[in-house]
């Protein structure tokens, strides 16, 4: 089993949904509605699964505002200031990442994905 | 009592109602986890517990010292089941001739430091959908002498991180109490009454201390299944003392 299709499974029994309904590009919070009890378990079975240690607010993007407003009060481009904060996203997925910042919480499926490969690596 | 659940961590493993209660819980078929913070807490435990070797286990916790807290958690594993707190520094000092950095120590070591330990064991209960908690307080945390205002304050601080972990995870199957015993005949309450006698037992209403067998007996009813529906709450157990004027 891939890592998206365990991501899957968890997400699944964790917000009681069908399978069908998670793909790399879904929205963990503005689609799925998860709460952020449901993130804690979701990092615990991440956990749990893969066998790493998990940072809630690395995986789950929580400072990513935060960082935005410090590179703007240090005059510091924004894309490459989360390139050093985030580095387990890449620099194509901050820069959807920052267009997409009014829209919303911005985590996907897909960024979890690619915080288990580089917490794995 | 029936139990849901097998190994307990005891933060505070080397004090004398830790020991009392350890004897009760292996009695009940339980395995006692025993945490120590130094190697005379360590002898203590190994004194005191001899009458029941393999029964149960004991590792090194310092307050303060954030390593530990890993180090005994690879050692434990994901088996906990329930986890009892008895840890407790010790300060007594007025507020306002209180050592400045001891202030900033005592609190990072009594509150930040153990809801490090309690993130980290809620989160290992989490994969089995099932823990148990229990944190022994004092009566003193509403109650206060003079000189225990901080002792006070860590209390009544980390009661509420119980509390609050209890209401979070409550749905996922773990839950805690506060137990807030009065003067016990024990540890620093026996060396309180001793010191100021019959005058500190004749405010409490059943005229005694409490006792460590029966504070011990009163942990193991609230780990087991027939106190499950007891969350989030603080319970008292001061013989009255707190009732009344």
């Amino acid at each position: 089993m891939d890592i998206l299709e365990n991501i899957t499974e968890i997400l699944a029994e964790i917000l009681d949904i069908e399978k069908h309904n998670i793909t790399p590009e879904t929205y963990l919070i503005r689609e799925l509605g998860a709460e952020s009890i449901d993130l804690l378990e979701l990092a615990v079975a991440i956990n749990s699964r893969f066998n790493i240690d998990v940072n809630d607010d690395e995986i789950f993007l929580r400072k990513l505002r935060q960082y935005a407003t410090e590179a703007k009060q240090q005059n510091n481009a924004v894309l490459q200031y989360l390139v050093e904060k985030l580095s387990f996203l890449s620099s194509k997925r901050l820069e959807e990442i920052i267009a997409d910042l009014e829209g919303g919480l911005t985590l996907k499926v897909k960024d979890l994905i690619s915080y288990i490969e580089w917490k794995k690596s | 009592m029936k139990f849901t659940g097998n190994r307990v961590i005891i933060l505070g493993g080397s004090c004398d109602l830790a020991i009392t209660l350890s004897g009760f819980m292996i009695e009940a078929g339980l395995f006692p986890i025993l945490t120590y913070r130094n190697e005379k807490g360590r002898e203590y435990i190994l004194k005191n517990m001899e009458s029941f070797p393999k029964k149960y286990s004991s590792f090194y916790l310092e307050l303060g010292n954030r390593d530990s807290i890993d180090s005994m958690l690879q050692q434990t594993g994901d088996e906990i089941d329930f986890m009892v707190d008895f840890a407790q520094g010790n300060f007594e000092s007025l507020i306002a001739s209180a050592d400045s950095e001891s202030i900033y120590s005592y609190f990072a070591e009594n509150i930040s430091f153990r809801t490090e330990v309690l993130k980290k064991v809620a989160r290992i209960m989490m994969k089995k959908k099932r823990g148990r908690l229990i944190f022994i307080s004092s009566s003193a945390a509403t109650r206060p002498n003079p000189g225990q205002g901080f002792y006070a304050a860590a209390k009544l601080a980390s009661e509420a991180i119980y509390k609050n972990l209890g209401l979070e995870l409550g749905g996922h199957g773990i839950t805690t109490v506060t137990l807030r015993p009065g003067y016990i005949d024990s540890g620093r309450g026996r060396k309180f009454i001793q010191t100021h006698g019959k005058e500190v037992i004749n405010k409490v209403p059943i005229k005694r201390a409490i006792t460590k067998k029966e504070v011990a007996e009163a942990i193991l009813f609230y780990l087991s299944d027939s106190a499950a529906g007891f969350n989030a709450n603080e319970i008292l157990m001061d013989g009255g003392l707190t009732a009344g004027k």
